[in-house]
C-alpha cells in the first residue's frame, strides 16, 4: 500500500515536472497574464491529478494536458469582465502543436538559442537584446545603435522571420 | 486553406517566436510550480485514504457531499452554496466544514486560486477539487471575495451559511464586480463586520486593495482633513517593476499616490529642537489645474547616523519556501540580508529565523560583530520543500522578546513574497499577533519580493499594524536604498502613531482635495484619540503630503447639502477667520516608547507663488503627484499629461545625487510610450 502510494508519487512528481512549463508558457501563448498562467497551470494539474491519469506518450500527455488548461482558461474568462484578449484557441492549438511540440517548446527555446548565434549578426542580435532584454522602444533602440528609426522596425522585422525560418528548419516542422 | 488562416497562423508563428526571444533574451521563464502542485495533490490523495473507497469510487452521493463541503468551506460560489443549501441542513454543512478543516490544518502550503479567503476557506482548498463540476471550488469569482471579506460577524462567531450568503449578496448589491478589484480599503470601510481582514494566506495572483479616491470638500461643510502619515515605499517600487521590467502599465490599484511621492528625498531640513521632526509648509500653483492651489506639506525625521542608531535586536524572518525560489526572491533576499549585515556592528544583534523548512532557527541571536557568521547562515539557505506549517512568525517574535533591549530598537523584519503561510494562522489573528506585539515594543517591518503572488495588500495592512514600514525590493538598488542608504529609518522609529490634522479656514479656501492616502483617512475626532493607531516616521525619513485647494470664491462642483432644518447657521467665526491664513496644520505624535501624544501647530499664509517660482522639490513632487493620476486614470488629473510631468521632473531633478530622479523621468517616458 504504502510502496503503491510512493510511486504514485514519484509518477505525479515525473508529471508536473515534465510538463509543468510547457502548460505554462502555452497558457501564455493563448494569451493568459503571468500570474493568472501560474493560477491556471497549478489548477490543470490537480485536475488532471484528481481524475486520475495514467502515463502515456509525451504528446499524449502533453496534448491531453492542453485540453484541460484550455478549458480552465475558458470557465476563468467566463467569470471575469475585463481580461486581457486570447488568441483564437482552435488556430493557436493548431499551431503549438505543430510547432512547439509535445516538450513544451523546450527544443524550440534550444533551436532558437542556436539561431540567435548562427543566423543573425551581432549588430542585429544587440537589436533583439536592445528589445527584449532591456525592453526599449524602437526610438531607443535606434539612438543606441545609431540609425533611423523605421531603420530599426525593418531589421527587427527581417531579423525575427530569419529566426523563425531558422528555427522551424532546425526542427523540421 | 483559405488566405485568413494562412495569415492568421503566420500570426501566431509569429507570436510564438515572440514568446520565445521574451523568454530566451528577457528571461520571462516558466515559474517552478511543482512543489505547490504536489503539495496540494498529496493532499488530495490523503483526503482519499482517509475517506477511503467511497471517494475513489466518486458515487454519486459522495460527490454531492464533497461539492457541498467544499462549497461551504470556500465560500467561493455564493450561489453554488444557495442550491446546495436545500438539499441539507445548515447543521450539518457546519459540522461537514469544521470536519474538513480539522483534517486539513495540519497540511502543507497550496497556493491555491485567489478565490479562497478566510481562515475556514483555507483549509477547504483541499477539499474543494472534489467538488462536481469542480469550476466552483476552483474559479475566481470577484464577487465571492467580496463576501469572504465579512466572513465573521462582528462578534467574531462563525457565521452560518444563510449569513453567508445574504452577506454575499449585500455586498455584490453594494459594490458591484470588480473583477480583480476585490475590497474597499480597511481605513475607510467603518461596518466592523466588513473590515476587510486582507487575504487569507496561501492565496496566488498579485492583490491590491481597491483605492477610491478622495474627493474635492467644500470647506465649510467639512472644514478638517486628518489622515495619518505614511513612509511606505512599496508601490513605487511595484510600479517601476511593471513599466520597466514587464513592459505594461501598472493596474490603477497598484498606484497609491502618496507612496511614489514618499519613495523621493526631499531636501528638508531635520528638527533643530528636540522634537522628532521638522515641518514645513509650501504653497503655490497647481500646474494641473491653474485656478488651484497646491499646499504642500512636508515633514523630516531626526537624522541619526548608522553608528549612532541605538542598540538593536533583529530578528530577520525569511520565507524559504518553494514560491521563493525564483531570481528575484530568494537570491535577491540573500543579497539583501546581506548587505544589511555588513552595516551592523557591535551594538546589534542578528537572529534568523525562516519558515518552510523542519528547522525554524537558522541562526540564534548573534553578535553583528561575527558578520561573518550571519553572512554563512543567510548563504546556506535554500528554498524549497514541503511547509512544515509555521510556527515561524511566533517563533520570530519568542526570539526577539528573549533578547529584548530596553530602549533599543528591537524589530523582526519579515522578507517573502506575501505567498505566506503561517500554519493554522489566518490574516486576522496575523495581525492581532503582530499589533499586539508592537504594543509591547516589538515593531514589525516587511520587505516584498518576486512578481506572481505579491500580496501587496496584506503586506501593507500587517506592517501598518506592526508600526512598521513596508519596501517592495525589485533589485539589488532598491535593496541598497532601503537596507544601506536609509537603514536608520528602516530600522529606527523615532516617533509613533503620527497624525496630521488640516482646519482650512473658509475666508481663503472654498474646497480641498488630499491626494492620495486614502486608505490612511481618519475621522476628525481620531485625530486627539491617542488609542488610534497611526504610521510612524523613521530617523531621517521625510513624509510629503499634498493638498489640492480651490481659493474662496472659485468654481466648486460640488453636489450641494440641502440647508439644515434645525441647526443654527454656522458662519465662518471666530477672531482668526478674517486673518490671511490660509490653513493651520497640526500635528500629533507619540515618541517610540510612550502611549500619550504631544502636539505642533503651525499657520500657514499663501504667499501667492505661482508654480515656477516654487522649490525645486516641490515641483518634483507635484509632477510625481500628476503622474499617478495618470497611472490612476484619475478624474483629477487635469490638464495633466506624461509630456508635462516629464518637463517639470527634467527641469527639478536637482542635485539627484542617488539618480532616483533621473531614473523617475526614464519612468515616465516608459509610461507615456506604454499608454499611447
Amino acid at each position: 500500500m504504502k510502496a503503491a502510494m510512493a510511486d504514485r508519487q514519484a509518477d505525479l512528481a515525473g508529471l508536473v515536472r515534465a510538463h509543468q512549463a510547457g502548460v505554462w508558457r502555452y497558457l501564455r501563448f493563448l494569451g493568459c497574464r503571468p500570474d493568472e498562467a501560474d493560477d491556471l497551470a497549478q489548477e490543470t494539474f490537480l485536475a488532471v491529478i484528481r481524475d486520475g491519469f495514467e502515463q502515456r506518450s509525451a504528446a499524449e500527455t502533453a496534448s491531453y494536458l492542453r485540453a484541460v488548461a484550455r478549458n480552465r482558461l475558458l470557465m476563468a474568462r467566463r467569470k471575469q469582465r475585463s481580461s486581457p484578449p486570447l488568441v483564437d484557441l482552435e488556430a493557436a492549438e493548431a499551431v503549438w502543436a505543430r510547432v512547439a511540440g509535445a516538450d513544451g517548446l523546450g527544443d524550440y527555446l534550444v533551436a532558437l538559442e542556436e539561431c540567435l548565434q548562427a543566423a543573425v549578426n551581432p549588430r542585429v542580435r544587440r537589436a533583439l537584446e536592445l528589445q527584449y532584454r532591456q525592453r526599449l522602444g524602437r526610438a531607443e533602440i535606434a539612438a543606441e545603435l545609431e540609425m533611423a528609426a523605421e531603420g530599426v522596425k525593418t531589421l527587427l522585422r527581417r531579423a525575427r522571420s530569419a529566426l523563425r525560418d531558422c528555427v522551424e528548419r532546425k526542427l523540421g516542422r | 486553406m483559405s488566405q485568413p488562416n494562412d495569415e492568421l497562423r503566420a500570426r501566431l508563428r509569429e507570436r510564438l517566436l515572440e514568446q520565445a526571444l521574451g523568454e530566451v533574451l528577457g528571461g520571462e521563464t516558466p515559474p517552478d510550480l511543482s512543489d505547490k502542485i504536489l503539495a496540494a495533490a498529496e493532499r488530495l490523495e490523503t483526503v482519499s485514504t482517509q475517506r477511503k473507497e467511497p471517494v475513489m469510487e466518486k458515487s454519486r452521493r459522495s460527490r454531492r457531499f464533497w461539492a457541498f463541503s467544499a462549497a461551504a468551506a470556500c465560500l467561493v460560489c455564493a450561489v453554488g452554496v444557495a442550491v446546495f443549501q436545500q438539499t441539507r441542513s445548515a447543521r450539518e454543512d457546519r459540522q461537514v466544514a469544521r470536519q474538513s478543516a480539522a483534517e486539513m490544518r495540519r497540511s502543507p502550503k497550496l497556493r491555491g486560486p485567489s478565490s479562497m479567503r478566510s481562515e475556514e476557506a483555507e483549509p477547504g482548498a483541499a477539499a474543494a477539487p472534489w467538488a462536481e463540476p469542480p469550476a466552483v471550488g476552483l474559479d475566481r469569482d470577484p464577487r465571492g471575495e467580496l463576501a469572504a471579506t465579512a466572513d465573521s460577524s462582528a462578534d467574531g462567531r462563525a457565521l452560518t451559511l444563510g449569513e453567508r450568503y445574504s452577506r454575499a449578496e449585500q455586498a455584490r448589491q453594494t459594490f458591484g464586480n470588480f473583477p480583480g478589484q476585490p475590497t474597499l480599503r480597511g481605513a475607510e470601510t467603518s461596518t466592523p463586520g466588513a473590515a476587510p481582514t486582507g487575504r487569507g494566506p496561501g492565496m496566488g495572483g498579485d492583490r491590491y486593495d481597491r483605492l477610491v479616491e478622495t474627493p474635492f470638500r467644500a470647506v465649510k461643510d467639512n472644514p478638517l482633513s486628518t489622515f495619518s502619515i505614511d513612509v511606505d515605499t512599496a508601490s513605487y517600487a511595484n510600479v517601476r517593476r511593471f513599466l520597466l521590467q514587464e513592459g505594461r502599465l501598472p493596474p490603477p490599484d497598484a498606484v497609491r499616490i502618496e507612496e511614489l511621492i514618499n519613495y523621493f528625498d526631499y531636501d528638508y531640513s531635520g528638527p533643530t529642537d528636540d522634537v522628532p521632526f521638522a515641518a514645513h509648509i509650501e504653497v503655490a500653483g497647481c500646474p494641473w489645474q491653474p485656478e488651484h492651489r497646491l499646499v504642500r506639506i512636508g515633514l523630516k525625521g531626526r537624522e541619526i547616523e548608522n553608528q549612532q542608531r541605538p542598540r538593536s535586536n533583529l530578528v530577520f524572518l525569511l520565507d524559504v519556501s518553494g514560491s521563493m525560489d525564483s531570481p528575484d526572491k530568494l537570491p535577491l533576499l540573500k543579497q539583501g540580508m546581506k548587505m544589511l549585515a555588513e552595516q551592523l556592528g557591535e551594538n546589534d544583534c542578528v537572529a534568523i529565523v525562516v519558515y518552510a523548512s523542519a528547522e525554524g532557527l537558522v541562526l540564534p541571536s548573534t553578535s553583528g560583530q561575527q558578520r561573518q557568521k550571519i553572512i554563512d547562515a543567510l548563504e546556506r539557505l535554500q528554498a524549497g520543500g514541503s511547509t512544515n506549517g509555521g510556527a515561524g512568525i511566533e517563533l520570530a517574535y519568542r526570539i526577539a522578546q528573549d533578547n529584548f533591549i530596553q530602549g533599543g530598537v528591537n524589530r523582526v523584519l519579515l522578507c517573502t513574497d506575501g505567498d505566506f503561510n503561517v500554519g493554522t494562522t489566518s490574516t486576522g489573528s496575523l495581525e492581532r499577533i503582530v499589533e499586539e506585539k508592537a504594543k509591547s515594543g516589538i515593531f514589525l517591518s516587511v520587505l516584498g519580493f518576486g512578481r506572481g503572488n505579491l500580496n501587496d495588500a496584506m503586506m501593507e495592512t500587517i506592517s501598518n499594524k506592526g508600526n512598521g514600514n513596508y519596501a517592495y525590493i525589485d533589485g539589488v538598488t532598491e535593496a541598497q536604498k532601503v537596507l544601506v542608504e536609509q537603514i536608520g529609518g528602516t530600522l529606527v522609529t523615532i516617533a509613533k502613531d503620527v497624525k496630521i490634522q488640516i482646519e482650512f479656514n473658509p475666508a481663503q479656501v472654498a474646497a480641498y482635495r488630499l491626494i492620495g492616502y486614502e486608505n490612511r483617512m481618519l475621522a476628525a475626532e481620531d485625530f486627539n484619540d491617542d488609542k488610534k493607531d497611526a504610521g510612524e516616521i523613521g530617523a531621517g525619513h521625510t513624509v510629503t503630503a499634498l493638498y489640492e485647494t480651490v481659493p474662496a470664491g472659485g468654481k466648486v462642483d460640488l453636489p450641494a447639502v440641502d440647508p439644515l432644518k434645525y441647526q443654527a447657521q454656522a458662519a465662518p467665526g471666530g477672531n482668526q477667520a478674517a486673518s490671511n491664513e490660509l490653513l493651520t496644520l497640526k500635528l500629533r505624535y507619540k515618541e517610540p516608547e510612550e502611549d500619550s501624544s504631544k502636539l505642533l501647530e503651525f499657520p500657514l499664509v499663501d504667499g501667492k507663488a505661482p508654480f515656477g517660482r516654487a522649490s525645486a522639490d516641490f515641483q518634483f513632487a507635484s509632477a510625481v503627484a500628476s503622474f499617478g493620476m495618470l497611472l490612476r486614470g484619475s478624474e483629477h488629473k487635469g490638464s495633466g499629461s506624461y509630456q508635462a510631468v516629464l518637463e517639470i521632473a527634467e527641469s527639478a531633478k536637482g542635485a539627484d545625487k542617488h539618480g532616483y530622479r533621473a531614473e523617475f523621468v526614464e519612468i515616465v517616458r516608459r509610461a507615456e510610450a506604454l499608454a499611447e
